[in-house]
């Protein structure tokens, strides 16, 4: 029985002088057996949470636990070896080694892992069966359509038999028939004893999902009523990376709106005085907060869905963040 | 490394025409480099047959020629009939040597380096075409020369009948030799007054007139090759360039392979492969067409020696050696690639 438990999962890198936290804070949980889809548009860090769960990427702060393994807490031969029987990988674009023919692609791991020619290339052959090319196996990838080449790269996530097989956008590049049989074999495989991982911002795809991660921000209810946020001087309102939810209005006091760098000092965008508003761009394009928001003085700021912030100023958006 | 060995050959069939033009490049720049060391052999080859052609057991030339044949030194022909008569020579011949030459034919001016001998006498070539020398006026030809038995030349304004060719007898970077009677020799340069330029003796003199100096074959050889040091110099230095520039041919190659291969890496990586072991492919890549160039290159030298006048005779040496020069070059060229190999980040494998 698999499990799986992501917990305040946060990720930071630098880009151009500024911190960039494509996760911040994210927690998700998954059981066994379950075809679970990592939902949100581009940009929104389900890759980055991908390539997380598959150990390939060490998240800055939170955890991850699967199978009553903290993956977070692996490294060096521990790792190397969740990465190669533990999480196999789906990759966008298939990414299969172009000179190599489909049946020495699914040998790679096997191999690599220092299993033998002839047991690598048995297996190998078992799974092209599975997935329907049994007669491709000698075909190099560019002989082979976008469909068959992404279910060569399945058969090659599962040659290691893992219990956790993790697919990025595994549709991105298929037509609707091709989309069908690869779908098909991925609700397939999510069965008891391995758990299938799909990130996604393809939303039909959820229909086949047991469990359904939305990574995109949080939107607010349209009919969600503003409310009003009493700040201490000092008291930070949101951070830079975080979920977009609502736009602020100023009612007293001031706001002091600035950018984290990555050597961590901070740059000020702009301070917000009563009447005028901030952070109005990230809930309108569904984007997280490319700004901090903190109280400069003692401060009453009232928080507003964007609809109804719209309809309340129908000039903007404008100046902030 | 066994799988990585697969990756790797599986490349080189995939990027065929890529490689194979990177191979035919440095295959050309190593064959010149062959060519090279086979012109440097050749100056010391040719010098030997040359000297050694003679026949002399010692050779006594001017104290101020330096050992050098070609240098213009003369003294009386009569000390040739005293070394003759010194104890332990056996035979004592003279020789003019006259450097460069002009030798007028009908296809035109050729640089020659005449040779006066003594009909019959040592350094009297035998000729492998035609006749040897048995008059004056006749003149026997180096092959490289062009000029057919037969024909007449003119050396200043003497009219020569050319009357056998003889092969491998050149000196100076594939200068021909030509043979004539020592008394037309002395009329062309030296007035027709008995002066030699060299003794060349069979049996080792213990002693000769004063200003004269007694040399071996190989001491002769050596400071007739001192001439072309300059020239043995800027070769050796061009073969090195030659390396240098297939190294970086193999290089480039190698460098495009690897940022072509950047998603694979991180692909492999992610799958599970080393950073060593991805360097090792990358080393094996530019090893194998570094060694592919190398026998394209011991095969197409064969056909190039052609492109030059001097004679070119590549030592086995330099074959043994191209391999091991070709390995060394291939990986130096890798070298450019390693950071690609070893800092591919796995996680990039999820790019689209």
């Amino acid at each position: 029985m698999v499990s799986l438990v992501a917990e305040d999962l946060t990720v930071e890198f630098s880009s151009g002088g500024y911190l960039i936290r494509p996760l911040h804070e994210f927690s998700f949980r998954a059981g066994d057996g379950e075809l679970v889809v990592l939902l949100g548009p581009s940009g929104c860090g389900k890759t980055t949470l991908l390539s997380c769960l598959a150990g390939l990427l060490t998240p800055t702060a939170g955890s991850i636990d699967f199978d009553g393994t903290t993956v977070t807490g692996l490294v060096g031969g521990a790792l190397a070896e969740y990465r190669r029987h533990t999480a196999g990988v789906v990759f966008q674009a298939f990414n299969l080694i172009p000179s190599l023919t489909a049946r020495a692609n699914v040998m790679v791991p096997l191999r690599l892992a220092g299993v033998p020619r002839a047991e690598a290339g048995n297996r190998a052959d078992v799974l092209l069966e599975q997935v329907g090319l049994a007669e491709r196996g000698h075909h190099r990838p560019d002989q082979m359509s976008g469909g068959q080449q992404q279910r060569v790269a399945i058969a090659r996530a599962l040659v290691q038999d893992p219990p956790l097989v993790l697919a990025d956008e595994p549709t991105a590049h298929l037509d609707y028939i091709q989309v069908e049989g690869v779908l098909r074999l991925l609700r397939g495989i999510a069965a008891p004893g391995r758990m299938v991982v799909v990130a996604t911002h393809d939303e039909r795809i959820t229909e086949l999902a047991d469990t359904i991660v939305e990574l995109a921000p949080h939107r607010a209810d349209p009919g969600e009523e503003p409310h009003e946020v009493a700040l201490a001087a000092g008291e930070v309102l949101f951070r830079q990376g975080a979920a977009s939810d609502l736009v602020y209005v100023v009612e007293s006091g001031e706001v002091e709106i600035f950018r984290e760098k990555d050597d961590g000092t901070e740059e000020r965008v702009s301070v917000v005085t009563p009447g005028a508003y901030f952070g109005e761009l990230g809930p309108l394009l569904h984007l997280p907060r490319s700004a901090s928001a903190r109280a400069r003085t003692d401060a009453t700021v009232v928080g507003y869905n964007s609809h109804l912030f719209r309809r309340l100023h129908p000039g903007a958006p404008g100046r902030a963040p | 490394m066994a799988p990585m060995l697969v990756v790797t050959l599986a490349d080189l069939t995939y990027r065929f025409r890529q490689f194979l033009i990177a191979v035919l490049g440095a295959g050309v720049v190593f064959a010149l480099a062959l060519l090279m060391a086979g012109l440097v052999n050749g100056f010391t080859t040719e010098t030997a047959q040359t000297v050694g052609g003679v026949g002399a057991d010692r050779w006594v030339l001017t104290v101020g020629s330096n050992g050098r044949i070609a240098a213009v030194g003369v003294f009386p022909e009569a000390d040739v009939a005293r070394i003759a008569r010194m104890p332990g020579v056996r035979r004592s011949d003279p020789l003019v040597i006259l450097p460069t030459q002009v030798l007028r034919t009908t296809g035109g001016d050729i640089t020659v380096n005449v040779v006066g001998v003594r009909v019959g006498g040592l350094g009297d070539p035998q000729a492998t075409a035609g006749g040897d020398l048995t008059g004056n006026d006749q003149v026997v030809v180096d092959v490289r020369s062009g000029v057919a038995v037969g024909s007449h030349v003119l050396l200043g304004s003497t009219r020569f009948r050319v009357v056998g060719q003889v092969e491998n007898r050149t000196l100076l970077a594939g200068t021909p030799m030509v043979y004539v009677p020592i008394g037309d020799a002395q009329r062309l340069a030296l007035g027709g007054r008995p002066l030699v330029t060299a003794a060349v003796t069979t049996g080792v003199p213990t002693s000769v007139p004063p200003g004269l100096r007694v040399l071996t074959n190989q001491a002769v050889e050596q400071s007739t090759l001192a001439a072309l040091g300059p020239a043995v110099s800027s070769i050796n230095n061009t073969k090195l360039l030659m390396w240098a520039i297939s190294g970086i041919i193999v290089a480039a190659l190698v460098y495009v392979s690897a940022l072509q291969r950047v998603r694979d890496f991180a692909v492999l990586k992610a799958l599970g492969s080393s950073s060593m072991a991805l360097f090792f492919s990358l080393a094996l890549q530019a090893i194998l067409v570094a060694l592919a160039a190398a026998l394209f290159a011991m095969i197409a030298s064969q056909f190039m020696d052609g492109l030059f006048q001097q004679p070119v005779s590549i030592p086995t040496g330099a074959f043994v050696a191209l391999p091991v020069v070709a390995v060394a070059v291939g990986l130096l060229a890798s070298l450019v690639a390693l950071r690609q190999a070893t800092g591919a980040d796995p996680a990039a494998a999820f790019g689209g």
